[in-house]
């Protein structure tokens, strides 16, 4: 080819004009944006841990169970304690749990006593009444009564499982609080209206305190930690106002069952102290105005009740008191008036928290909780947390597998696998005590609620991909156009390539595939231009 | 009480011993101070003190301790619990909407009166929690019993200023020394939702006693109204709590027929009509008109230097005190002579310059006083306005001087973390004026650091200014052992707020970049593109008659 007559050459001829080398540049920019593709992707893409799906899944099908082992020593004639043994076993295994022994053991064995987890039953004559102390039962057996061997059984399997046994079960799961390993106690004495004279201006609940519900507070020390706080309001009005009612000629007022749901005015009585996340009991007494006095609760007919207190199921007690009439002028309530408004407050206490009252016929030695109690209880929370984490557990496997865009970071991963191996825990330590498992249970209740509400796992719930995308979209829109057309050009081009070297064979075909067929050429003619890649 | 000593463990003993004395006694006093002003307005204070007797605040140190139980009877429990928590030796908030005339009004008996929001609190250090930590909570903690945005006094706002905020009270002489940490939110408003809280912390609420007059209809309705809250100790009294209420009235603006006669009726539309049971004080105290015919019924319990005091312990009938001007018909603002002002000390802070990067602030501080006086002069500063300190012109009464200014201690601001503290003792000589001139920079704002209606511009906290002598010479008109309990504290003057206007950007901003720089990149991109892929080709141009130029090219 003529190469001088413009002092150029053909651009066709030159080397890094050749096909081979625009379709390798070609293939690179593709090569490098699918390169990319998956680098990108995954640098804007959520960090979403596995979670061990099948051993959560394994996890919430088991249950917790406690063996429990009671040790049974008779101190009346003619009583075969082996059989009796025998015949509790069989009938207390059918009723509670097939992990229930019944072992017959001497009288003075004192290692019974300290061995932990189990139950001695003491069969004697010298007590009128069935008698609980620490983990012993007294029980007046009789060798007379044929009915005897049941009312054991009664007695035992309201002592070790009074939940089931419970007359109201549904109601009283609904009265008692949910589990806290920390609570706030709030006392207050609320004064209607101390303006219209009257009224309590302070109350020594410090000392009354100290004598009548220390004890309780000592004794569930295991499951909760307790905070106290007390305070006094002065103006503590009602959102509504009592029914008069005319009892013998005299006024009285009354609060229906309805009015009970509305009594506690959250609005005007300041109650929580709201520096804690801690779930707070709520005891108050309540003195009504001098004009309304006295104030007395009304059941569903409208007649007067003896009582004087209500619970508010998970929330707290209420105690009205009426101050006697002949009250004259403000007035403080001593610590001895206390002791008679204090145990309720004790007995809504332990209602709140869950601990079982003694089966009737049974009596307390000394009032306090009997380790008979106090173990039910372990054993109803240990119940309740483990199956709360199982739950929980299942809930949050479910959430992330149900929402793609929820991030699973390094601490929910960890906060679940370290729940997993508290309930596996929890399970071993029912065989040996139920305060062990308890503790194990709440602890896995505590890391599943910690891994459930992490904040991390909000993160970018509201960031969909399609935002991401629709961000890069001016960049993404611009730059693939020119990418594709220059591919379905090259492609074309090949094709007519093929098709032209498969029709003719001519050999010098430098240029057919670049110039349209109506184009003629003079070689000796040229310009080179250079122009927009378009069409 | 000595049984329940016996029963606590040794540990526990020692930790009750060392934080709570004996059990506590509470008392818990009112007061109502009314004072009719020149220009025919009336300055209302409430002040509700509570005192625990005994107690002691708590100590840092044994913050992870186990918290023994707390009876209260008529200390607010939700304030007690938070000071417990944070352990806090001594507090002051202050919420308050207006600006505070001194001249015109004289000196407040209650003496925060800052535009806006203010929190300042004397934390002990020790324990495991830092001082920072504490007053984080401490703050948010507020925040959540006043409903208050206190929440955003951060660290961007927070100084610890030397000689300004000197405790109230006494501090406990622990191991280790107290910290002060004060921070302002001039733009905060006050309104109903930080009263109802207040209300909530009195043992007789809004419905008995004195503080059944705090209507929020009319308080907030006046022409200043501000709310605070002090907890402070005493060794060997106890620890205070006192809440605050100050409104400034304008009875001739309520008056139909342009007088400015008031009774407690027609500024408050309440009357006392019960006692608060619990008082162990109550009582109301009108300051009388001096030079001047007046009528004030009904007659008071007690008449003294000035004053008439209502003792509000026991109220048999509806209390409705009025102070009436019989001998005046309309009530005409007294414009001749030329009126002297009642503080003699007035500051004026101003920003000057148009521009959006600099402006110059000027003080200028007037005495008329005889003598020199010693001032602690403080300003905090959010760094998006930041001193050119070289800049600093003095002049008193014309003259440049450099010697007023002494003891300069000065923070630097950090941009995006920390404000600047401008701290100095001035002396201003005998009747002059004394004028600090000073250039500062606007900052330039990151795009999230603006807050909602950005255009309106940042408000400044307001500067203090702390005279060195006690307030009796501030009290313009009859200063009385009556009055106030702030008498042997120094004064401290606010200037006014100032609102400073940041270059704003236009917040589609992000998007309008997103889209440029992408256009950008694509164009790079399809011309590199299009050079590496493109094909070059002869093309001959043809000779055409009639045509002598027909540009040939060839692209594909």
């Amino acid at each position: 080819m003529d190469k001088s007559h413009y002092g150029s050459r053909n651009p066709s001829e030159l080397p890094f004009e050749s096909p081979f080398l625009r379709r390798c540049i070609l293939a690179a920019y593709w090569a490098l944006v699918l390169v990319a593709l998956p680098a990108w992707w995954h640098t804007t893409s959520i960090e979403r841990l596995p979670l061990p799906m099948s051993q959560v899944m394994a996890q919430t099908k088991r249950e917790i169970e406690f063996p429990l082992n009671i040790r049974l020593s008779s101190a009346v004639d003619g009583v075969d304690a082996d059989a009796v043994a025998h015949e509790l076993e069989r009938s207390l295994r059918s009723r509670l749990s097939s992990q229930l022994f019944v072992l017959p053991t001497g009288l003075n064995d004192v290692s019974v006593s300290s061995e932990p987890g189990s139950y001695w039953v003491k069969l004697t004559d010298g007590v009128q009444e069935s008698v609980v102390e620490e983990n012993v039962l007294q029980h007046r057996w009789d060798v007379r009564d044929s009915t005897a061997s049941s009312t054991l059984a009664n007695r035992l399997a309201a002592l070790l499982s009074p939940y089931s046994e419970h007359a109201h079960a549904e109601q009283h799961e609904h009265v008692v609080s949910k589990y806290a390993s920390r609570y706030h106690i709030a006392f207050t004495l609320l004064n209607e209206d101390a303006a219209s004279g009257k009224s309590a201006l302070s109350w020594q609940i410090r000392e009354a305190l100290q004598r009548i519900m220390r004890p309780v507070f000592k004794r569930l020390g295991p499951l909760h930690n307790f905070t106290i706080e007390s305070q006094v309001q002065f103006h503590a009005p009602l959102a509504f106002t009592p029914t008069a009612v005319d009892v013998n000629g005299t006024e009285v007022y009354g609060l229906t069952p309805e009015d009970l749901t509305v009594f506690v005015n959250s609005a005007e009585w300041t109650l929580s102290s709201g520096v804690t996340n801690d779930p707070i009991l709520h005891f108050l007494l309540f003195v009504p105005s001098a004009f309304r006095r006295p104030l007395h609760i009304l059941d569903s007919a409208g007649t007067l009740t003896r009582s004087h207190s209500f619970i508010l199921p998970q929330w707290g007690g209420v105690v009205i008191y009426n101050p006697p009439p002949e009250t004259q002028g403000n007035f403080h309530i001593l610590s001895s008036q206390l002791d008679s408004i204090l145990p309720i407050f004790r007995h809504q206490l332990l209602s709140l928290l869950g601990v079982p009252r003694l089966p009737s016929g049974v009596k307390s030695v000394s009032g306090s909780l009997s380790t008979w109690q106090i173990d039910a209880l372990l054993r109803r929370r240990a119940h309740e947390n483990a199956r709360e984490a199982q739950q929980t557990l299942g809930s949050i496997v479910k959430l992330v597998e149900q929402i793609e865009n929820m991030p699973v970071g390094k601490d929910v991963k960890r906060d679940v696998e370290d729940a997993l191996s508290a309930l596996d825990q929890a399970f071993e330590a029912a065989l040996i005590s139920p305060k062990l498992a308890f503790d194990h249970s709440s602890r896995a209740l505590t890391l599943t609620s910690r891994a459930f509400f992490n904040p991390g796992m909000l993160a970018l719930l509201y960031f969909p991909p399609e935002h991401r995308l629709a961000v890069y979209t001016p960049l993404f829109a611009s730059a693939t156009v020119p990418l594709i057309v220059a591919v379905i050009r090259e492609f074309a081009a090949w094709r007519k390539q093929r098709k032209t070297a498969a029709s003719s064979g001519i050999a010098d075909i430098t240029s057919v595939g670049y110039c349209p067929s109506s184009a003629t050429f003079d070689h000796n003619d040229v310009i080179t231009k250079v122009g927009l890649n378009q069409r | 009480m000595i049984f329940s000593w016996r029963i606590l463990p040794a540990t526990l003993l020692l930790y009750v011993l060392g934080t709570l004395a004996s059990p506590t006694s509470e008392t818990f006093q009112e007061e109502l101070t009314l004072r009719p002003l020149r220009d025919g307005k009336v300055i209302s204070r409430f002040s509700f003190t509570t005192l625990r007797e005994g107690a002691v605040p708590r100590n840092p140190e044994l913050l992870e301790a186990k918290d023994i139980p707390q009876y209260y009877t008529l200390f607010p429990l939700g304030l007690g619990q938070v000071l417990r928590e944070y352990a806090a030796s001594e507090l002051h908030l202050s919420l308050n909407s207006g600006k505070w005339d001194y001249e015109g009004w004289g000196y407040p008996g209650e003496q925060e009166v800052g535009t806006g929001a203010q929190l300042w609190a004397w934390i002990s250090d020790g324990g495991s929690a830092t001082v920072d930590e504490r007053w984080k909570g401490l703050r948010n903690a507020l925040a959540g019993l006043f409903c208050a945005s206190l929440g955003s006094l951060d660290d961007q706002r927070t100084t610890s200023p030397k000689l300004a905020f000197v405790p109230v009270g006494d501090l406990p002489a622990w191991k280790l020394p107290h910290q002060l940490r004060h921070a302002t939110l001039p733009s905060e408003n006050v309104c109903t939702e930080n009263l109802t809280p207040f209300l909530k912390l009195l043992p007789c609420k809004g419905i008995s006693g004195i503080a059944g007059l705090l209507n929020p209809h009319r308080l907030f309705d006046a022409d200043w109204h501000g709310m605070s809250v002090h907890v402070s100790w005493r060794e060997g009294r106890g620890i205070e709590v006192r809440l605050a209420f100050q409104a400034v009235f304008d009875p001739v603006r309520l008056s139909i027929d342009k007088k400015r006669d008031w009774s407690l009726q027609s500024i408050f539309d309440k009357s006392i009509r019960k006692a608060c049971p619990v008082a162990s004080s109550s009582r109301i105290v009108v300051e009388l008109p001096k030079n001047e015919a007046y009528a004030i019924d009904p007659k008071p319990s007690i008449v003294q230097e000035g004053f008439a005091v209502y003792d509000t312990s026991h109220v048999e009938k509806d209390l409705d005190i009025s102070l009436r001007w019989p001998l005046e018909s309309v009530f005409s603002y007294p414009l001749d002579p030329p009126l002297q002002p009642l503080s003699p000390l007035s500051v004026q802070r101003i920003l000057k310059g148009t521009s959006q990067s600099r402006g110059q602030l000027s003080v200028s501080i007037r005495n008329t006083l005889p003598s020199e006086v010693q001032a602690v002069y403080l300003e905090t500063m959010p760094w998006h306005v930041q001193f050119y300190l070289h800049t600093l012109k003095i002049l008193v009464n014309g003259h440049a001087r450099d010697d007023p200014l002494s003891d300069i201690a000065y923070t630097p601001p950090v941009p995006h973390g920390r404000p600047a503290l401008l701290e100095s003792v001035l002396r201003l000589p005998p009747n002059s004026t004394t004028q600090l001139d000073m250039d500062v920079m606007k900052s330039f704002l990151r795009y999230t650091e603006h807050p909602p209606d950005a255009q309106r511009g940042w408000d400044l906290p307001p500067a203090v200014l702390v005279p060195l002598v006690n307030s009796t010479s501030f009290v313009a008109s009859g200063a009385s052992t009556l009055l106030g309990n702030d008498m042997s504290r120094r004064p401290r003057i606010y200037t006014r707020t100032l609102l400073v206007d940041l270059a704003t950007p236009d917040f589609s901003m992000p998007y309008n970049v997103i889209i440029m720089s992408c256009t950008l990149i694509a164009l790079t991109f399809g011309m590199v593109f299009n050079l590496m892929t493109r094909r070059f080709v002869v093309v001959k141009l043809r000779e055409t008659p009639g045509r002598n130029e027909v540009p040939m090219e060839k692209t594909e």
